[in-house]
């Protein structure tokens, strides 16, 4: 330590002993071996744990009278009612609201997958697709041009796309696209959810495609810098080996950084699941309906809680802001086990690959 | 077997029939052992302005180990490279004057490229295994070229996988990945995978560079195997292995081909002044 370090005398000599104590000797010592540093890590590792912990239990709390009250129908039930928020509230097992409260979320949460579901089916194939082009094809100068263009891409408000969504890309898919798709997809069971009435662009179907462009740069951003760390020699091996520029791409670059890409998207899926205000711009706010088929308008579960926060203030008993930190907490676990069952994924995949360390 | 005959199922592919006996097969005519496989005419090789080899004549003897040695910067693995035309797509790489394999220029227009490097295989300086297990990479090239059907694939790698020494080592854990083998491990997986598309040609640069004396060794042992069924182009820096498992030796400086002989005559007796100062380590 500090104390038994080489000093240099005042006479000009190394020697050992004690150091004059001086003011922050302590400190400077503990700076110097990394004992501050490795607090301060601590610290900040323990952060996003203490955060996530912390909001999981303040929802469970605000929402627990809801949870009693609202029960498993919560996740049957297709109304979404605050009920008479002007008569005499009710008590219920212990549990104060309005009379003919009833909250089911189910077609919140349906919207919820399914515009995430639609968004990941386009997204992907895009995103991946423009991640290899720009490192593979565009010559350097164009890729890091296009590359620029992405993450600006990535980092446009939600607002605006929503506003978009709504005003051009919606009526646009609703009166232009949809209808070709409808007609012509036959009446088979899954398909038959392309079928019917394409309404006027506000829905499943606008959300969702709204949605995969707002996640489209964020995945495509993320693989194009984890293909840029592909080392040449398996590359190369691939090539000399005889393999196409596909077939290279296939079996040898993609693998190499494929439990990275599910990171991506998850990432991307995370944002698609969670974001509140284009889709909210772009779902046509229907609360109480599963929509029978993706062009219908619906709802999904942050669109419900911005559009219902007005009104579940008016609720004098709390428990409309009680339903909606469940159905909060719902959002949260759908978020959490998609990303958990995303990395178990990983990890199995990642068995047989990835030199640089398991679970990238 | 011409060039262009492309992806049909490859004799190499069918269970039981070992290297050699597929290499014969792809060319019956060609068993006298003096005959070219590699033939340089004339060749310039650069990249851009750069020049990297200026006029090189050689012949590249079918059925034996030819090493390329020289000392860094001479030109010995742009040389070896343009054999399976890995070159083709590095920016600025021009070339004049011929290649020919078996008689056919390799920039020939009816020469289909992957075919022709799955006839011209390569080992890299460092083992470069796919990312799949152990098992599929030595069948990756055998799938991509479609040369055997899905319930071969097990004994194929079986095959090659006991050609290199490899089988017993791995046998239990096939489904592994290959990133947890030794390095030398990892490069006789990569052997197996060149060996098995049944090339005619191997090409190997520096192969060992990046491996113990041991695992060096053994692969030495290994090349020797291959030949007279392959022919085997080698460069290497390390002049002692040239001198151990090379027939016959190219000397490369200043991209010129400076001398081409029998090996232990370009060790002990050669021609040029300069080759004889590099093998005696004067230069280099």
């Amino acid at each position: 330590m500090a104390q038994s370090a080489p000093v240099l005398r005042p006479g000009g000599e190394a020697g050992y002993g004690p150091l004059p104590r001086r003011a922050g000797a302590r400190l400077r010592a503990s700076l110097k071996d990394g004992t501050v540093i490795r607090w301060f890590g601590a610290g900040g590792a323990l952060i996003p744990v203490l955060a996530l912990g912390f909001i999981l239990v303040i929802l469970t709390v605000r929402a627990w009278p809801a949870i009693r009250y609202n029960g498993w129908g919560f996740f049957t039930g297709t109304t979404w009612a605050e009920g008479n928020l002007y008569g005499n509230s009710v008590r219920t097992g212990g549990v104060l609201h309005p009379p003919g409260a009833a909250y089911g979320a189910l077609p919140a949460i349906i919207g919820t997958l399914g515009t995430s579901a639609i968004a990941l089916v386009i997204a992907v194939p895009v995103a991946i697709g423009t991640a290899l082009v720009i490192v593979e094809r565009l010559p350097k100068r164009l890729a890091s041009l296009v590359g620029g263009f992405l993450e600006l891409l990535a980092g446009l408000p939600s607002v605006v796309v929503g506003l978009w969504g709504a005003v051009t890309f919606g009526p646009f898919i609703a009166h232009d696209i949809a209808p070709l798709i409808a007609r012509n997809m036959p009446d088979v069971p899954v398909l038959s959810y392309f079928r019917g009435s394409t309404g006027n662009g506000q829905g499943m179907l606008v959300s969702g495609l709204i949605l995969a462009i707002m996640i489209i740069p964020i995945v495509a951003a993320t693989t194009r810098d984890l293909l840029g760390q592909v080392p040449i020699l398996p590359r190369e091996g691939a090539v000399a080996l005889g393999m196409s520029e596909w077939e290279t791409t296939r079996r040898v670059t993609l693998p190499w950084v494929g439990g990275g890409i599910v990171g991506a998207v998850v990432l991307g899926l995370g944002r698609a699941l969670g974001e509140t205000m284009a889709v909210a711009m772009t779902c046509g706010a229907v609360l109480s309906t599963v929509p029978s088929n993706i062009y219908q308008t619906m709802t999904t579960i942050a669109a419900t809680v911005v559009q219902t926060m007005d009104t579940a203030f008016l609720d004098g008993t709390g428990f409309a802001l009680r339903s909606l930190a469940e159905l909060c907490l719902v959002l949260m676990l759908i978020t959490l086990t998609t990303n958990v069952v995303a990395r178990l994924l990983v990890r199995r995949v990642s068995g047989t690959a990835l030199p640089v360390g398991r679970g990238l | 077997m011409s060039i262009e005959a492309g992806r049909e199922k490859h004799p190499a592919a069918v269970p039981g029939t070992d290297v050699a006996a597929a290499a014969q097969g792809a060319r019956p005519s060609a068993s006298d052992p003096g005959e070219a496989s590699l033939r340089a005419t004339d060749l310039t090789l650069g990249f851009g302005q750069r020049a990297i080899l200026t006029g090189v004549n050689v012949e590249i003897r079918r059925g034996s180990v030819t090493a390329l040695i020289g000392p860094t910067g001479s030109g010995k693995t742009t040389l070896l490279r343009t054999f399976n035309r890995m070159n083709d797509k590095v920016a600025g790489y021009r070339h004049s004057g011929d290649v020919l394999l078996d008689g056919q220029s390799i920039w020939h227009p009816g020469v289909e490229l992957m075919a022709l490097r799955r006839k011209v295989g390569m080992l890299f300086q460092r083992p470069n295994p796919f990312p799949m297990s152990i098992m599929d990479n030595v069948v990756a090239g055998v799938k991509a070229h479609r040369m055997a059907g899905r319930g071969e694939l097990k004994s194929i790698a079986r095959d090659r996988l006991s050609e290199v020494g490899l089988w017993d080592a791995v046998s239990e854990r096939l489904k592994d990945s290959p990133f947890r083998l030794s390095g030398g491990q990892q490069q006789l997986l990569c052997l197996a995978r060149a060996l098995a598309v049944g090339p005619e040609v191997l090409l190997l640069d520096e192969p060992t560079s990046s491996l113990d004396p041991i695992a060096t060794e053994s692969i030495e042992a290994l090349i020797r195997t291959l030949v007279p069924a392959l022919t085997v182009v080698i460069v290497t820096h390390n002049l002692a292995q040239a001198r151990r498992v090379a027939d016959r030796t190219i000397f490369l400086n200043n991209g010129r081909l400076v001398e081409h002989g029998e090996t232990g005559q370009m060790f002990e007796d050669p021609a040029e002044e300069e080759t004889a100062r590099y093998v005696s380590g004067r230069f280099g």
